[in-house]
């Protein structure tokens, strides 16, 4: 192709390692044309990080890089590091993926911006403030100038992202590369930074190289994609005939294992079994064939290469014309069984108005309470035997707290828990101690940190059996079975948590976890830190587990498309409070709370089409402090349904805070969803006259 | 930022203070002033020693309260800080002890400082390069070498080089030469000729920590997110380290040099010791050796100052390098 911006042709990176030079790019050829973006698509370990990093000249110096990489015809690779410089920030552009990390957290936000602008003009520093605050406010942070002269610390950190897109355009350069710009943040914010991030495109013109594992970003956003496996570019093709018609096996099993929680009924997730390989011990010939459910002979026998099969559409497949065409779970065994129904019976927990604060100190010698941070605030729920319930929310919104607040075991601060009909604040703590302590276990959400990496997998599977006081004997049947439950070799009781992939430690926790036999199985985040492959067979691991053993599962998630295939019922938390709770299928089928519409909505769907088509409810700004609470309801101020309604409602919002109430109750239908929701344009409040609200709570 | 200094500088004051009143009664329950007369011949009764000690607020037979308040308003209405037990004024003893070891010590501190924080960024940004392995190697070696022996070594390494060139190219012993030079700038060239020897042990022995925690700090700060930030943005890395690495990197080590202090202060002791030095580290020994309270206890209150010094310029430093301290 002629008239590229950025062509890179057969681009490999490798760097050096004690274990032997580690292959992290092997070939990677594309071209990026002004105003279009290429999203690289792949999971942790492909190579998509460190082809960018080439691409800028940031790759640690130990980097050995061979190919071509060239900006508007001109080598790049092999410049000097102050040749560099003029190329960067002034030509390309970069945005980085920790917001919280990538601001000099000693100067101003308007000094970064400024000192950015004056490393490739002659400009004033005056100027260059002046044009910094510009750039701050095109990035839609509210009262530029004042903020300026504020630190990265003061920021939150989709306000700090923003900056991080200023600095990427303050020289107007003809190529951005985002580096997982969305990954750090949460989903209502990540929205408004992709927004940011089409402002910045439009504004610059330049051409995009959009970095990320989320396949529902890039339907969104991107106009080609190239799918990374393993160092290469193992698909190429523009974004809609990607979706369509994915040629390769891995592209099919990444597309099938995002959730959707936007589909009309609940499809199968399908997992791709196994991870990737480590780039120390390559498979000879096609790099995904260990994991392929199409695999043939010849696949191991050579790397199969990139070759068009279409117009545009290039795939480095020898079966390419067998999967073209082919659904995921048409091809990928295992898919995931939709939960069994709950039954009515007798809760394994309830939960009634469960509140904690924390106290906010000031002063080193002598601490004085200056606030109260209210964390979680009259929180009730119920789960049922079987059931798996999902606390779901941003950050900050109180889930955490509240299933750490359960699994302490102690009487709570304010209201009542209740587990298997066992009031907390009346059982004797020896009780608790041996009877309700084996009956509730935690997994966490980072099986790296969870593990004690010097315990081998039998004492980390013994340990809580021992505390619970098993006989040895009955530890070391229960051992082998745990393995076995959680889907791992039985030869692996003597080798430590380093010797896993993430997705086989995230297993060992949960059989940690199901080592006590417990009745509730409480989860933190249990996927969020896999790849996306991988997310989908622990998900599945989940599911069979809570049919198989009768589990009831509490799982906090942030990601709505998880929670959607494995819950049964919701609850919806935002700065503490409890906004919206029901049935999964109910809730995301209909959602009534705005904030949960918006929470859906921000969502990107890995639909090219239709996620292009919908409307979106994008928010403005963030979560706000749980030190002050409003009076009124706890969403009011970034509501997009407030100002629609009538001035009595609106005032209401401000002041009273609504109660949690069922409103097809509240409206006498006939037939009650179990959805509960608090929001006053929802719930009409009696004494205001039907005319007011009208208009119920969908847009 | 003013107010933020001063209001340091105040805590600071309370901790001089309750350090060096705390080690008064340390040293009255510990000093026994009245052994300086036991061995002395005609034997004396204790009732004897007690009178002698009577005019120097030493009486033993006083509560250790109404010595203590006896001693606090002198030192507070005529900044008289007591007598030794045989009688000597403390006062006629510090100012000149003061002066020589506050030379050192400040002389010291700053070299150390200097020299360890420049080849720990020199080095960071060099990592394992020629220059960092050799420096590393012989500071590791130099943190294990105690005082003493490295004192001793310069004056050996300083005497055959005198005998060797024949002159007194570098003194080895005392602050000045005993009996005076005569001018103004002689003078000073003697003084500082004898600061040499002492000046670069202390340099020496204090240096290492400072080069291997700048080295570490910087490291850290290299590999940050925002350099790369930096760097992204068109610096080179070696702006990109002096803008935004260097500068984060500082803070740590301002904070801590008021808390060396201290140990600076004990290392001097052993290199006045060795280098016939009278400064306030051979007057500490000599004071806790003839149980003389108020020498102790003024000894303690000149540390404390020196402490509060260090590190009240330590947040005056931190102030400068971190402006985010001024805003909150």
């Amino acid at each position: 192709m002629t008239g590229a911006l950025l062509s890179v042709r057969d681009l490999h990176v490798t760097f050096p390692s004690e274990r032997g030079p580690v292959e992290a790019v092997r070939g990677v050829s594309f071209d990026i044309h002004r105003g279009r973006t290429l999203a690289l698509v792949g999971e942790s370990g492909s190579g998509k990080s460190a082809t960018a990093m080439a691409a800028v000249g940031l790759l640690p110096p130990n980097a050995k890089i061979t190919g071509e990489v060239s900006l508007d015809g001109r080598e790049l690779l092999g410049l000097s590091d102050r040749q560099w410089s003029g190329v960067r920030g002034k030509r390309i552009g970069v945005v980085f993926q920790d917001p919280l990390s990538a601001l000099t957290p000693i100067l101003s936000i308007g000094r970064q911006l400024a000192d950015a602008v004056r490393v490739h003009t002659d400009l004033s520093k005056k100027q260059a403030w002046t044009r910094a605050v510009e750039l701050l406010d095109l990035v839609g942070i509210a009262d530029p100038a004042t903020r300026a002269q504020e630190f990265p610390h003061q920021f939150s950190g989709g306000m700090r992202q923003r900056v991080v897109i200023a600095l990427a355009i303050a020289n107007d350069p003809d190529l951005i590369i985002a580096d997982e710009p969305t990954t750090a943040l949460d989903v209502t914010v990540q929205a408004q930074i992709l927004d940011v991030l089409e402002v910045a495109k439009a504004e610059t013109g330049a051409g995009v190289l959009l970095i990320t594992h989320d396949l529902g970003v890039v339907a969104g956003h991107a106009d080609d994609v190239a799918v990374m496996y393993a160092g290469r570019i193992v698909e190429r093709a523009p974004v809609k005939r990607l979706y369509r018609a994915p040629a390769m096996p891995y592209t099919l099993g990444l597309i099938g294992s995002v959730p959707d929680p936007h589909a009309t009924h609940r499809r199968p997730l399908v997992p791709i079994d196994g991870e990737p390989p480590s780039p120390l011990d390559r498979p000879p010939g096609c790099p995904f064939a260990p994991r392929c459910p199409l695999v043939v002979d010849a696949c191991r026998a050579a790397e199969p290469e990139l070759i068009p099969i279409e117009d545009e559409h290039t795939v480095a497949c020898i079966r390419a014309e067998d999967v073209v065409g082919q659904r995921p779970d048409e091809v990928f065994e295992g898919a995931l069984a939709a939960p069994a129904r709950a039954v009515d019976a007798e809760p394994v927990l309830r939960v009634r108005g469960l509140g904690k604060t924390f106290p906010i100190t000031k002063g080193t010698i002598a601490r004085r309470q200056v606030g109260t941070l209210h964390a979680v605030s009259d929180v009730s729920f119920e789960i049922g035997p079987g059931e798996t319930f999902c606390l779901v929310g941003e950050s900050g919104s109180g889930k955490t707290t509240t299933l750490l607040e359960i699994l302490r075991l102690r009487p709570p601060e304010t209201g009542t828990v209740e587990v298997l009909g066992r009031d907390l604040a009346t059982t004797p703590a020896r009780e608790i101690a041996t009877e309700l302590r084996r009956a509730v276990q935690l997994v966490m959400q980072d099986p790296q940190a969870a593990l004690d990496p010097r315990l081998p997998v039998f004492d980390l599977l013994a340990e809580p059996m021992r505390a619970a006081g098993f006989e040895a004997a009955a530890i070391r049947t229960r051992v082998t079975e745990l393995l076995d439950l959680v889907g791992l070799p039985p030869d692996s009781l003597d080798r430590f948590p380093a010797a896993f992939s993430g997705g086989q430690r995230q297993r060992l926790a949960i059989a940690r976890g199901l080592a006590t036999k417990p009745r509730l199985l409480a989860l933190d985040e249990p996927v969020s830190a896999l790849d996306v492959s991988v997310q989908a067979s622990v998900l599945n691991l989940l599911a069979h587990l809570k049919n198989e053993l009768g589990l009831v599962l509490l799982v906090v998630a942030h990601d709505l498309a998880v929670v959607r295939h494995i819950a049964d019922r919701i609850a919806v938390m935002y700065l503490g409070h409890v906004i919206e709770t029901g049935p999964a299928e109910q809730l995301f089928a209909a959602p009534r709370h705005p904030y949960t519409q918006a929470l859906l909505s921000a969502v990107p769907i890995p639909d090219p089409e239709r996620e292009r088509a919908r409307r979106r409810i994008v928010l403005s700004g963030e979560q706000p402090s749980a030190a002050a609470l409003p009076a009124g309801c706890v969403f009011a101020d970034r509501c997009q349904l407030r100002p629609t309604l009538s001035e009595e409602l609106q005032n209401r919002c401000r002041t009273q805070r609504p109660a949690l109430r069922d409103p097809d109750e509240v409206s006498g239908v006939s037939e009650v969803s179990g959805v509960d929701v608090a929001c006053h344009a929802v719930n009409p409040p009696s004494d205001l006259t039907r005319a007011a609200s009208g208009k119920e709570g969908r847009p | 930022m003013f107010r933020y200094v001063v209001r340091k500088a105040v805590g600071w004051l309370v901790m001089i203070i309750v350090a060096t009143n705390a080690t008064y009664f340390l040293a009255s329950w510990f000093l026994d002033p009245r052994s300086n007369y036991r061995d002395l011949r005609p034997v004396r009764t204790d009732e004897q020693i007690s009178n002698a000690l009577a005019p120097y607020g030493l009486d033993p037979r006083t509560s250790v309260l109404s010595r203590w308040w006896h001693w606090l308003t002198d030192v507070v209405t005529r900044f008289d800080w007591g007598h030794s037990p045989t009688g000597v004024p403390v006062n006629s003893e510090l100012p000149h002890r003061i002066l020589v070891s506050g030379q050192l010590i400040l002389v010291g501190v700053v070299l150390s400082v200097v020299l360890g924080v420049a080849l720990g960024v020199y080095t960071a940004s060099r990592q394992y390069g020629a220059v960092d392995r050799v420096t590393q190697t012989l500071s590791v070696v130099l943190y294990n070498v105690p005082t003493v022996v490295s004192a001793l070594g310069l004056v050996l390494v300083a005497i055959s080089l005198n005998q060797h060139l024949g002159f007194t190219f570098l003194h080895v012993a005392g602050a000045n030469t005993a009996g005076g030079v005569d001018g103004f700038w002689p003078n000073v060239l003697d003084r500082l000729n004898h600061l040499i020897l002492p000046t670069v042990n202390l340099t020496l022995t204090g240096y290492v920590s400072w080069h291997l925690t700048q080295r570490a700090l910087l490291l850290d700060a290299l590999n940050a997110d925002y350099v790369r930030t930096a760097r992204a943005t068109g610096l080179t890395r070696a702006q990109a380290i002096r803008r935004h690495a260097l500068r984060a990197s500082l803070i740590p080590t301002a904070t801590s040099i008021a808390f060396t202090i201290p140990a600076v202060l004990t290392g001097a002791i052993i290199t006045e010791t060795v280098f016939g030095w009278e400064g306030m580290g051979r007057y500490f020994i000599q004071t806790i050796n003839k149980n003389d309270v108020h020498g102790a206890v003024a000894v303690a209150a000149f540390g404390a100052v020196m402490t509060a010094i260090g590190a009240i310029l330590a947040d005056i430093a931190t102030v400068a390098l971190d402006p985010r301290v001024r805003v909150s």
